[in-house]
């Protein structure tokens, strides 16, 4: 038996994605020594790794050629002339793309440090694409009114985590690699620590820090058809909700339009960004239905619900009719090359089709978690909607819900709210910690408690159920019965299913018993994890009775601002999640809410 | 594992795959595992369905799924690669048969997952970070397409340690940087942001550095991003020689910079 330890640290970051490297470095920098962060996979396997089509910032280096429309092909713009965009700009879109549920103050402070944080990035060895010139190449993206997803191919997010993960070590940040964290422990009111297994040990450790922050990413694994790492299991999100946290505006959930067919593997936004076509089985680009004025431009969840029905209605494309193209061939070799290489190596690997020679087929893909642990601009952790702050804890990224995203998020929004709020936290963590904050002390035994947990799961005796059986059953149930289109009907269901699933899946052992590197038994918590936070999406999306961003409710098809201009607060209870509601921020003079149009 | 446009019918494949738990095993055995595979079915697909259905102990890393985050490598029937982007069928031979092992020259933790740490030492030893020049600049830094491209062998990877564990210097020489950390060292070397090339050459100079290589190429043969670790090394290995006046156009090109970016 490995002993067990407590560690202590002034601040504890769970997660090293973007967010949570963001986070470490930022509150190093302010002075704060001792930084631990865990991961659960190496830091550079984090899911923001994978982003592809870039990161959002009104840099204002290109616009369309005057006199070829708002689709027309880009050029620089010329030294001395008017930029094309703003940040006023970046910010209504923001909104309108949250379909009016984003908070606006928040959305403000986002977007006018939107281009500072690229030149942060930039400044640190990040390797952008660029323009003759060599200022930062930047491309269209849906939702956006002017070009500003600000590039590195298509493979932004992989060279941002590289270069954040590398000026961490440079700045002797620890990392906890393969440490798990399983449980957060809060009492009164204020955080005390995390229980951490170090994966290849089996060993439970009890970490204190006077701030824990999670940027632990979002939870996309829920869905059979997802485009998210086998990682996203919204353990933080379940982890902060077991705790006492409450979760907000866990009921929407972004489908990105763009999967790899079957598989669900991402397709950038970039494809489109750089011109391509969504083309149905009668060989028409159906978006002018749609959205005439945007296209395939459209924001995410406008075009999956487009391609949904156009699947329903009988004109997907494939041999089932369950797709539908994806179609570059008239972008040509050399723009592929240089745009879109890696896109073009899945399709090639996953598809076995070269994206030059013809259309790759496609279907909507759970993608993006919009909701998430409350937390304010500074990464704040708050305990109900009256902003009551849980003390010590800290949260940014995918798992939390700021909400700058609102009802649907706009591409490449994520990398930068992640930057951005990971780094505001870290910053405000460390005067935290600075203002005197102290270790506070746990009770009871949370070490013994999740060893207990993880016994429970080798128990051989009686076990019926198989941990993976529940949860494929549960990635059926959400990808049939609360995907790109819900009702109460069927959502109904869903929650029964789930119940049952929950308790099935206490009667669910493991095979692997071994301590050493036990991968059966992660899979096993982070199923649990899953089936907790599952619950609260459905229950969530059953209350809203509108359709609003990447919620559409086909029995409530219109946004009722009267009832539900507000965020759901679902806080845990003995029979389920407890919903309240919180005002969103609005500046009614200049971003009232109008009717969504594209 | 759900079928797309190529072709859906189904084989039987015997996988072996090769098991060590160091707190049971006195040494690494093979169990093999029959499982369906269809076209499309991937490396990774088949260990995930072996996991789920036969047995839960088989041990190994992965998470993206489509060959961006480095997890999966491990060494199909003698080559190291992805397993995430493999098709099964590609890899089967006569008698319908895989064999995967763990990426070869690396103290196995279990099963197929390998203890990297010597890998990272090295990375952490060529200083990955960039070391920009003093003084904040205003703007980005003028960085030209030219100078971006040269750059793309080097920042599209992904530290999936397949080169590493190929590589015959590394085998027989732990203190060897290896190709994955002289890849990055091109990277900041060749960066026209890097303040240090000088000194980052002159390390590279040294005992365990580029002059190490012997050209074998199973980096490049392993390499699952089609990167060329050997001719960067090739590169480096010029540079040195002509190091002190490399430095010096440095410091000029970094004087545009600064004055560009204000």
């Amino acid at each position: 038996m490995i002993e067990s330890r407590v560690i202590e640290h002034d601040i504890i970051v769970v997660g090293a994605g973007l967010a949570g490297t963001w986070a470490a470095l930022s509150a190093g920098q302010q002075g704060v020594a001792n930084i631990g962060v865990l991961s659960k996979i190496h830091p550079l396997r984090s899911h923001s790794g994978a982003a592809q089509g870039g990161i959002a910032a009104a840099l204002g280096n290109v616009r369309p050629v005057a006199g070829t429309g708002p689709r027309g092909p880009l050029e620089p713009v010329p030294a001395g002339d008017e930029p094309p965009d703003s940040w006023e700009l970046h910010m209504f879109d923001t909104i309108k793309g949250s379909d009016w549920l984003g908070d606006q103050a928040a959305i403000e402070l986002m977007v006018k440090e939107a281009p500072e944080m690229i030149l942060a990035y930039e400044h640190m060895g990040c390797v952008f694409s660029r323009l003759p010139d060599g200022r930062i190449a930047q491309r269209r993206f849906g939702g956006h009114s002017a070009p500003r997803a600000n590039y590195a191919a298509d493979y932004t997010g992989h060279v941002l985590l590289h270069t954040i993960h590398e000026q961490a070590l440079r700045h002797g940040v620890r990392f906890y690699s393969e440490w798990y964290c399983m449980d957060l422990i809060v009492e009164d009111n204020i955080c005390r620590g995390v229980v951490a297994l170090d994966i290849r040990t089996g060993a439970l450790h009890l970490m204190r820090a006077k701030a824990v922050f999670f940027g632990t990413g979002g939870y996309g694994r829920a869905w059979k058809i997802t485009s998210n790492a086998a990682a996203n299991t919204g353990d933080g999100v379940a982890i902060a909700y077991n705790a006492g946290v409450p979760l907000m505006d866990m009921e929407f959930v972004q489908f990105h339009p763009t999967g790899l067919y079957g598989k669900g593997i991402l397709m950038s936004e970039a494809c489109r960004g750089e011109g391509g076509y969504l083309v149905n089985r009668e060989g028409r680009r159906f978006m002018e239905d749609y959205a005439a004025d945007k296209m395939e431009l459209a924001p995410r969840d406008l075009v999956s619900r487009s391609e949904q029905i156009e699947i329903d209605e009988g004109r997907g494309t494939g041999a089932d009719g369950q797709g539908i193209d994806l179609d570059m061939t008239h972008l040509g070799r050399e723009k592929i090359m240089t745009r879109l290489p890696q896109v073009r190596e899945l399709a090639m690997n996953f598809a076995g089709v070269d994206i030059i020679e013809g259309p790759v087929p496609i279907q909507p893909t759970a993608h993006y978690s919009m909701g998430g642990i409350p937390a304010t601009v500074d990464g704040q952790v708050i305990a109900d909607a009256a902003g009551t702050p849980v003390v010590g804890f800290y949260a940014a990224g995918e798992c939390a819900c700021v909400s700058v995203h609102g009802a649907n998020r706009l591409g490449t929004n994520s990398l930068l709210g992640a930057s951005l709020f990971g780094r505001r936290a870290g910053t405000a963590m460390a005067a935290f910690v600075q203002d005197g904050a102290g270790l506070h002390p746990v009770s009871g035994d949370p070490v013994a408690r999740n060893q207990a947990r993880i016994a429970g799961f080798m128990d051989g005796g009686g076990k019926k159920e198989s941990v993976g059986q529940v949860g494929a059953e549960l990635k059926e149930t959400m990808t049939r019965q609360c995907g790109v289109f819900r009702n109460a009907e069927e959502m109904g269901k869903a929650l029964e299913k789930i119940k049952r699933l929950q308790q099935r899946f206490g009667q669910a052992g493991i095979m692997d018993k071994s301590r050493r590197f036990n991968t059966d038994l992660l899979g096993a918590i982070e199923t649990e994890h899953l089936l907790t936070f599952s619950e609260v999406i459905v229950a969530s999306g059953l209350a809203r009775t509108e359709s609003r961003g990447a919620h559409y409710r086909v029995d409530f098809p219109k946004r009722d601002d009267q009832e539900w201009l507000k965020h759901t607060m679902a806080h845990k209870a003995s029979d389920g999640p407890i919903l309240s509601y919180k005002p969103v921020h609005i500046f009614t003079d200049r971003y009232p809410p109008q009717e969504r149009k594209y | 594992m759900t079928g797309n446009r190529m072709e859906a019918s189904t084989q039987s494949a015997a996988v072996r795959i090769q098991r060590f738990d160091p707190d049971v095993d006195k040494k690494p055995y093979f169990r093999t595992y029959h499982i369906p595979v269809t076209a499309d079915t991937t490396i990774l697909d088949a260990l995930d369905a072996i996991k789920q259905h036969q047995d839960g102990s088989v041990t190994f890393r992965r998470s993206c799924r489509h060959a961006i985050c480095g997890s999966c490598a491990m060494n199909i029937n003698g080559r190291n690669t992805l397993v995430c982007n493999q098709p099964v069928r590609a890899h089967l031979d006569k008698k319908n048969q895989i064999s995967i092992r763990p990426l070869p020259y690396l103290p196995i933790i279990k099963d197929l997952v390998v203890d990297r740490s010597s890998f990272w030492e090295q990375y952490l030893k060529v200083k990955p970070w960039l070391l920009p020049p003093d003084g904040v600049p205003e703007k980005e830094y003028r960085v030209s397409p030219d100078e971006v491209a040269a750059l793309q062998n080097a920042e599209t990877c992904i530290m999936c340690g397949a080169c590493y564990s190929a590589c015959q210097v590394v085998a027989l020489n732990k203190n060897y940087l290896g190709p994955h950390a002289l890849l990055k060292a091109f990277l900041r070397v060749l960066d026209p942001r890097d303040s240090q090339p000088g000194q980052r050459l002159q390390q590279l100079d040294g005992d365990y550095g580029v002059f190490r290589c012997h050209t074998i190429f199973n980096c490049i043969d392993a390499c699952p991003k089609q990167l060329n670790p050997t001719e960067a090394i090739e590169t480096l290995r010029k540079l040195i020689q002509k190091r002190v006046t490399f430095a010096a156009a440095r410091e000029v090109r970094q004087e545009k910079l600064l004055s560009e970016s204000r």
